[in-house]
């Protein structure tokens, strides 16, 4: 719907919050900012369903024809060789990361379903593949059948119900937080609009998402490179760190494995990273740890 | 198990017996340049038009590519030669017919040639299955006419193909597709005959042709490379990785790169255990020493 031209959003989905009016949020131990890193586990279909909203894809050498073999085999660089380097990374570092991973790859993939949990990582949904987003093109119902069986299959796939929820590409419609919550979704990370978790409706909680830290937007759709993107991974931490000394700042930050995975870029990454571990007021945790902490500790 | 084309099984490399290069190297490592001839007045055949920008012909883009043939391959390969690089040639074909110097330049350096296609106008989405079959009779011939050598490997034309291309490359005889960007060792690829068939990692991002087409630049490239090489050189010690290092003669032969291609092998050949190879050599010793492990290994992530 158009917007109304008075105070507000312009959407039912939460309320309008400068984040200089909010109270003090405070992390665990004082902690000025958490840093949550979620890892992207997509599989890019051979054949997209022919009823399926894709946005267009950014990366390698951009579209080409059906059959293209180097744009489906880079992406599942991610899932044989690039998971595994950013996993070393992290744990190297001691961060805790967020699994976002659709249908496909965990039923096709529970090699990687039992390496990641093994490994301590939370798995939240993702929806069925890298290639089908969620968009208003869908009806309600095969929407809703969407979210719903996504879910299904996760929790048969983990054996735990996925307790977050990053659409495909961000995709959403307008009715998506709210079948979300109804499928017994607790947090959204397809918002990209503040530094602190805020409160959806319904129970519902967003975890923003920093668009700017997300590799595949910033290196692949705006072509900065690496050395540039970790350097703003560093930039904007200073920043939040001072920031955060006030008010409990969020840094979110979404990896691809196969883009970042790569051998020339991994260490690019660990360096960002190392320099933001190399602080003591830093919180790492998971999404659902973040969303619970926000959940059982109002800003004051 | 594997996901559809159901070309690959899922293998995750942690797990993997570990490879061993000849003597023990880390890396193998192959230079490709992409030696290649688009046409002035192509036919669009396919879905794909090969000059986009303008009708026929764009001289612009035809000539910019042209420059490699005509001067930037022969500053390229001033610099391969001071490292005594042997390279694996990804070559439109019909350059073996249109540029004799260029293919004396090759065959004198005992090159090893990988098809790239006839010309790199020429796509393969559109061919059907004996048109495919005639396309790699085709290949196989011209390599065998002009150099002596057996075809063993392809690059699709500007890396196009079909749903087919596997199963009828290795029926006609040929080892390794480098159109698959998914690992950095060697994967066997599923076709329908008893022939093997292997994926050897090629690259689209150690490339310059990607890079340079739009805002990065030779320094980058070259920071990339070693980075790749320094990572790759880590991880080898336990078990070899393969890098490429892809190459356009009408965009590393510019003037104001070709320094960085040095300072690139420069950094590589001043290490020891990395094999200086090429994509048919790294086939045939996988193809003895590998594949039937790692065809056996991958059935443990069937599902």
């Amino acid at each position: 719907m158009p917007g109304e031209r008075r105070e507000g959003t312009d959407h039912p989905h939460h309320e309008w919050s400068p984040i200089t009016t909010r109270g003090k949020l405070s992390w665990p131990n004082g902690a000025k900012v958490a840093l949550c890193v979620i890892i992207t586990l997509e599989h890019t279909e051979w054949e997209i369903p022919e009823d399926a909203y894709s946005a267009d894809q950014a990366g390698g050498l951009g579209m080409r024809p059906f059959p293209d073999y180097p744009r489906f085999s880079h992406r599942e660089y991610g899932h044989r060789v690039g998971i595994f380097r950013v996993l070393d990374a992290l744990d190297r570092l001691g961060i805790k990361s967020t699994v976002a991973m659709d249908t496909q790859t965990a039923e096709a993939y529970p090699y990687l379903v039992k390496h990641c949990q093994d490994r301590g990582c939370e798995i939240i949904a993702h929806g069925v593949s890298g290639t089908q987003m969620i968009s208003s093109l869908m009806s309600e119902e095969s929407e809703s059948i969407f979210i719903r069986s996504s879910i299904e299959a996760m929790t048969k796939a983990t054996g735990k119900t996925p307790r977050g929820w990053f659409g495909t590409d961000y995709g959403e419609s307008n009715r998506t937080p709210d079948l979300l919550r109804r499928a017994g979704v607790d947090y959204v990370c397809d918002w990209v609009n503040d530094e602190q978790p805020y409160p959806m409706r319904d129970g519902l909680t967003a975890l923003p998402t920093m668009l700017e830290m997300d590799d595949l937007f910033t290196m692949s759709t705006r072509r900065v490179t690496v050395e540039r993107y970790t350097q703003s991974i560093v930039e904007g931490f200073d920043v939040m760190y001072q920031d955060g000394a006030q008010n409990g700042r969020l840094m979110t930050i979404n990896l691809h494995p196969w883009l970042t995975g790569q051998p020339f870029r991994i260490g690019f990454l660990e360096d960002a990273l190392g320099h933001i571990m190399g602080h003591d007021a830093v919180w790492t945790a998971t999404g659902s740890e973040i969303v619970d902490w926000f959940n059982n500790n109002p800003p004051t | 198990m594997s996901l559809p084309p159901h070309r690959v099984d899922y293998n995750p490399i942690i797990e993997r017996p570990p490879i061993k290069w000849p003597n023990g190297e880390r890396v193998a490592l192959w230079i490709a340049p992409n030696v290649e001839h688009y046409e002035y007045m192509p036919i669009q055949y396919g879905p794909r038009n090969p000059w986009p920008r303008t009708p026929y012909p764009d001289v612009q883009q035809y000539s910019y590519r042209d420059y490699g043939n005509r001067v930037g391959f022969w500053r390229m390969l001033e610099v391969l030669d001071q490292y005594k690089i042997r390279s694996c040639v990804s070559l439109n074909l019909a350059v073996l017919e249109h540029f004799p110097e260029i293919r004396k330049a090759m065959i004198d350096r005992d090159w090893d040639y990988m098809t790239h296609g006839i010309y790199n106008t020429r796509y393969l989405y559109a061919y059907t299955e004996p048109e495919e079959r005639e396309f790699y009779r085709d290949n196989i011939e011209t390599v065998k006419k002009y150099t002596g050598k057996k075809l063993n490997g392809m690059l699709g034309p500007a890396i196009s193909g079909t749903i087919r291309t596997p199963d009828l490359m290795a029926e006609a005889g040929l080892t390794y597709h480098t159109d698959w960007m998914h690992d950095d060792q060697p994967v066997p690829i599923n076709v329908a005959s008893d022939n093997k068939l292997i994926s050897v990692p090629y690259s689209i991002e150690l490339n310059d042709s990607p890079l340079f087409r739009v805002n990065y630049e030779a320094e980058y490239f070259a920071d990339i490379c070693k980075r790749q090489f320094d990572q790759l050189y880590k991880e080898g010690a336990d078990s070899g990785r393969v890098m490429c290092i892809a190459l356009h003669p009408f965009l590393i032969g510019q003037p104001h790169r070709i320094k960085y291609l040095d300072d690139i092998l420069s950094h590589i050949t001043s290490h020891s255990d990395v094999w200086m190879t090429t994509a048919d050599d790294i086939t045939e010793y996988y193809l003895a020493n590998y594949y039937d492990q790692a065809v056996e290994d991958s059935k443990k992530y069937k599902v």
